[in-house]
């Protein structure tokens, strides 16, 4: 077998690259991240919406679904048996921060959800349990954001706009898990100020994506070209069917038409899913964009 | 102490010698590349000029792959060499995206260089490569400490590098640094490299 074939021929076109695009956290296995993210911020906001319109099958599907996106992140890992190790630099990794969150997040929440089930969530620790849930999903909602927004390497993503973007994304992930679940049959979700309060939340984060690309598109060089990749290069498909036609125009059309008319639940049902692609294809494009800071522009001279 | 390189871009070549070298010296795989070099050309015909840019890990003072290590797998010994501990490290890849010269790498899949199953080289070599893990330059300090210097260094036929100690104001690397305008990589990040380059 020859030597130069992908990945190594990809790579070492790579490194010739004046503007090396990043492949690990996007490429074969790291699209198990890609996952993580995704499952682990719908999975917290899911959390969100359940502890507020008191949905006990809502809470179990929070926890299932960011214990399968905790599960995504180890299988993307070089070493999964080397996993406990994570936890060791939260004072300075957001991994760290993030896998910490994710724990506390699993341990509280299954037992305030036990509590629940048996009625006896009212007492001192269920109230503790339920603060400790919340500070775990507020650590989950918030470290993706950061784990990109820290590196100074990769100029699209070091910006203090992805913490929220992220956020919004997660919460809105939450929402439209708890529409895909009233479509198929569980009982209990209110879903006029469900498809209310989603609604708001996907224009925000509308903006938050427009914000977010004005922004990079006037920075430096390497962010300038993660956008144009973004608008017309390698991640355009993604960005255009998945971000903006899934994830924005068709929950924000039916979203509207659904809140002043009436449609059926199979409907809302799409919108959830619709809505959770485009969740999906923001983390997807986020990171299949982004591009180190060129080294060939720093060749010292006199 | 605080060890450290000056690559002079006005004696270098682009031979590639110093990545071979190092490929030589440490049998790294397939797709990893310690050292490399990276070409740039400039202006228009006839007036082009091609220059050459030797890249290695720059053991940053304040290693930006250090910070975001979740599992202290990346660490600064006291002569300022960052090592990654590859029995230590879950190939999560974080520190590659924070690094701001491309000087990481993850080792996959074991792969032989010629097919057909490794040879008897990279039998002896691979074993300090292990899978799933990411590695970089390490300023060969297992050749430092015997007294040598690192073998992309020792094997650069035009002379370009030189390496010591960047604390110590009377050593060449000091004296060069100060005398020829040594310039570090990308300082506006913030992470005070310890290779500078004397400007071509």
């Amino acid at each position: 077998m020859a030597v130069w074939e992908d990945p190594f021929q990809k790579l070492s076109e790579d490194l010739k690259a004046t503007l090396r695009p990043q492949r690990e956290w996007v490429a074969g296995r790291g699209l198990f991240l890609l996952l993580g993210h995704f499952l682990s911020g719908a999975g917290a906001g899911t959390w969100l919406f359940s502890l507020y319109f008191e949905l006990p099958a809502g809470l179990l599907i929070s926890l299932v679904v960011v214990a399968l996106g905790g599960l995504a992140h180890l299988i993307f890992l070089g070493r999964l048996g080397r996993a406990w190790r994570i936890v060791r630099r939260p004072h300075s990794s957001w991994i760290s921060r993030g896998l910490l969150s994710m724990t506390l997040f699993l341990i509280s929440g299954a037992i305030y959800w036990w509590l629940d089930r048996s009625g006896w969530a009212t007492g001192t620790l269920g109230q503790v349990l339920w603060g400790l849930s919340l500070l775990g999903v507020a650590g989950i909602l918030l470290y993706k954001g950061f784990v990109y927004a820290v590196s100074k390497a990769i100029p699209f993503w070091n910006t203090p706009l992805l913490p929220p973007l992220y956020i919004a994304y997660g919460v809105r992930g939450g929402a439209a898990i708890l529409l895909v679940a009233a479509a198929l049959g569980v009982g209990g979700i209110e879903l006029k100020p469900l498809e209310l309060i989603k609604l708001w939340v996907v224009v925000s984060s509308a903006v938050l994506v427009l914000i977010y690309l004005a922004g990079m598109s006037n920075s430096g060089v390497a962010a300038r070209r993660s956008v144009a990749e973004l608008l017309g290069g390698r991640a355009a498909v993604a960005f255009y069917l998945g971000v903006v036609l899934l994830g924005l125009v068709v929950p924000i059309g039916l979203g509207v038409f659904s809140y002043y008319g009436s449609v059926s639940m199979a409907v809302l049902g799409l919108v959830g899913l619709s809505s959770l692609a485009g969740d999906f294809y923001v983390k997807y494009c986020v990171a299949r964009a982004g591009i180190y800071m060129p080294l060939s522009g720093e060749f010292p001279t006199r | 102490m605080r060890y450290g390189m000056v690559i002079d871009l006005k004696r270098c070549i682009g031979c590639y010698g110093c990545q071979i070298a190092c490929k030589a010296e440490n049998a790294t795989p397939p797709g990893v590349f310690w050292a490399r070099v990276l070409k740039q050309e400039a202006g228009r015909f006839p007036n082009v000029r091609r220059s050459s840019l030797p890249l290695l890990c720059m053991h940053c003072q304040d290693p930006a792959c250090q910070q975001v290590c979740p599992t202290e797998a990346t660490t600064k010994r006291d002569d300022g060499i960052v090592t990654v501990d590859s029995e230590k490290c879950v190939g999560c890849r974080y520190c590659m995206m924070a690094c701001p010269y491309g000087a990481r790498y993850f080792h996959a899949k074991e792969r032989s260089y010629f097919g057909q199953g490794l040879n008897e080289y990279e039998k002896a070599g691979y074993p300090d490569h292990p899978t799933g893990v990411v590695e970089k330059c390490h300023f060969c300090h297992h050749r430092l400490e015997k007294g040598q210097e690192p073998a992309c260094v020792a094997n650069c036929m035009a002379r370009a590098r030189y390496f010591g100690d960047l604390d110590d104001p009377s050593s060449e690397v000091s004296r060069l640094i100060r005398e020829k305008r040594g310039q570090q990589l990308q300082p506006a990040v913030g992470t005070d490299p310890s290779v500078y380059y004397l400007p071509a």
